[in-house]
């Protein structure tokens, strides 16, 4: 078929990380490179020891032939993550706000680049942390469900697809139920 | 396999001959300084896809609206969306414009023995891209293939649904269900009394045989900008500013995604 059944109700981890790959973040390269046109953009040049923005998934290529440090984004690192955390706690229903696609970068770069952080360790415990603390309040969500509506903002992608299933069949199922409703009344 | 993938086939089938006339006497020999960039923004003239202005990047989660990242966003949108969208058509062929000019700029580099070291691992960078500029717009294409081929029988009779197609996608739909309706007929509705024989009753309390685009399914809508208010099914408004993310059935928020006013997420 066009599109193999593991795809049609939802996307994959793998899909949205590429996605998220696409932002531009900095880097300190270890060797010189012209200006380049890409078909996202022009990038570069590169010029050891100045920092250059570039897309993340050509970072992580460099990265992997040890061409360049990665500068984590303003948001990964311990201090930020923590006061997010205790935001997070203090407020029993609404989500703090993070980069929308704050779950796909900061897994790549721990895993690809945790040599470019400072204390990968806490900075992947805290957000683990982050993790527990916003699935609970997603699936107390779950509870205020109904067949119209339910904000979830400041939610990320990666936590909205993993949802997903459950909370469109949920809807799903009670706008059935309300239609059969009003069909009755 | 869809009639823009096998556009894209032949087009890239096109650019292997045009490489060859491209290095004839026509195109002067490349000369030491040669430039990657200039001779893709030469390439890209013509093929008349003009990328909107750049602007700065303040803010992380500001991303560049690049005919790549557009097409980021169509991607999703029809990958969420339980209906077709419209076709991307324009954006699609500025797009594989500039995939076939990179992939004949990279095969000039690659062919030159004076190519440097430094210079191959531009050639990298470019050719990974180019894979994965691929691999999403195949994605895409597949998308709206299965789509198509799963309301086949809807397309044929409705009119509105058609605009948002393609030729070749209009033409493909029809196939489809000529070739299924002849199928179920050989096999199996002509040995049927006449009044079980058709495929589009519309028998009360059933839902009918024709499949159809849902549009009550719930999807995850996130507001590109500030919003209208929409009406929600149970009779309340809802003002989405930016930023806001929601749950709801997709007919509530299908003219904000029309609009380019919100993505589905």
């Amino acid at each position: 078929m066009a599109l193999p059944p593991a795809l049609r109700g939802s996307v994959t981890p793998q899909e949205l990380e590429m996605i998220a790959s696409q932002q531009v973040i900095e880097i300190i390269p270890l060797i010189a490179m012209e200006k380049t046109a890409f078909i996202s953009g022009a990038y570069g040049p590169l010029r050891p020891p100045n920092k250059s923005k570039i897309p993340l998934w050509m970072a992580v290529n460099l990265k992997q032939k040890k061409k360049c440090h990665i500068v984590p984004p303003r948001w990964l690192n311990v201090e930020f993550l923590q006061g997010r955390l205790d935001l997070e706690n203090s407020d029993s229903r609404a989500f703090c706000e993070l980069p929308f696609r704050f779950a796909e970068i900061a897994k790549v770069i721990i895993d690809i680049a945790s040599d470019d952080l400072e204390n990968p360790d806490q900075i992947r415990s805290l957000l683990k942390d982050l993790r527990e603390a916003r699935q609970a309040k997603c699936r107390a969500g779950l509870g205020q469900i109904d067949h119209s509506e339910l904000s979830l903002s400041n939610l990320g992608s990666m936590e909205i697809n993993e949802i997903r299933p459950v909370f469109v069949q949920s809807m799903n199922i009670l706008s059935k139920l309300a239609r059969s409703n009003t069909l009755e009344a | 396999m869809s009639n823009w993938g096998r556009e894209y086939e032949n087009r890239s089938g096109f650019f292997n001959d045009a490489l060859d006339v491209g290095q004839g006497p026509a195109n002067p020999p490349r000369q030491a300084g040669f430039n990657l960039d200039e001779d893709i923004d030469v390439a890209m003239q013509p093929a008349g896809a003009v990328a909107p202005p750049r602007r700065l990047v303040e803010n992380t989660e500001e991303v560049e609206q690049t005919p790549l990242q557009t097409m980021i966003r169509h991607w999703m949108n029809e990958r969420h969306s339980p209906d077709i969208l419209p076709a991307q058509e324009a954006l699609l062929a500025g797009l594989l414009d500039h995939l076939r000019s990179q992939t004949r700029n990279i095969q000039i580099l690659r062919d030159d023995p004076r190519t440097s070291e430094s210079e191959h691992i531009r050639i990298m960078l470019v050719q990974t891209e180019i894979e994965r500029v691929k691999f999403l717009i195949r994605s895409y294409i597949r998308t709206r293939l299965y789509k198509i081929e799963r309301y086949a029988r809807f397309i044929t009779t409705n009119a509105d649904i058609q605009t948002r197609l393609t030729a070749s996608e209009r033409e493909h739909a029809s196939r489809h269900a000529k070739i299924t309706d002849q199928h179920l007929f050989l096999s199996v509705l002509q040995s049927l009394p006449e009044s079980q024989a058709h495929l589009d009753d519309t028998p009360v309390f059933y839902p009918s045989m024709v499949t159809q685009p849902d549009k009550t399914r719930p999807v995850f809508v996130h507001a590109l900008q500030d919003c209208p208010p929409v009406a929600l099914p149970d009779g309340t408004r809802l003002q989405m500013n930016k930023g806001h993310i929601s749950l709801t059935p997709y007919h509530v928020v299908e003219h904000l995604v029309a609009r380019g006013e919100a993505e589905l997420v």
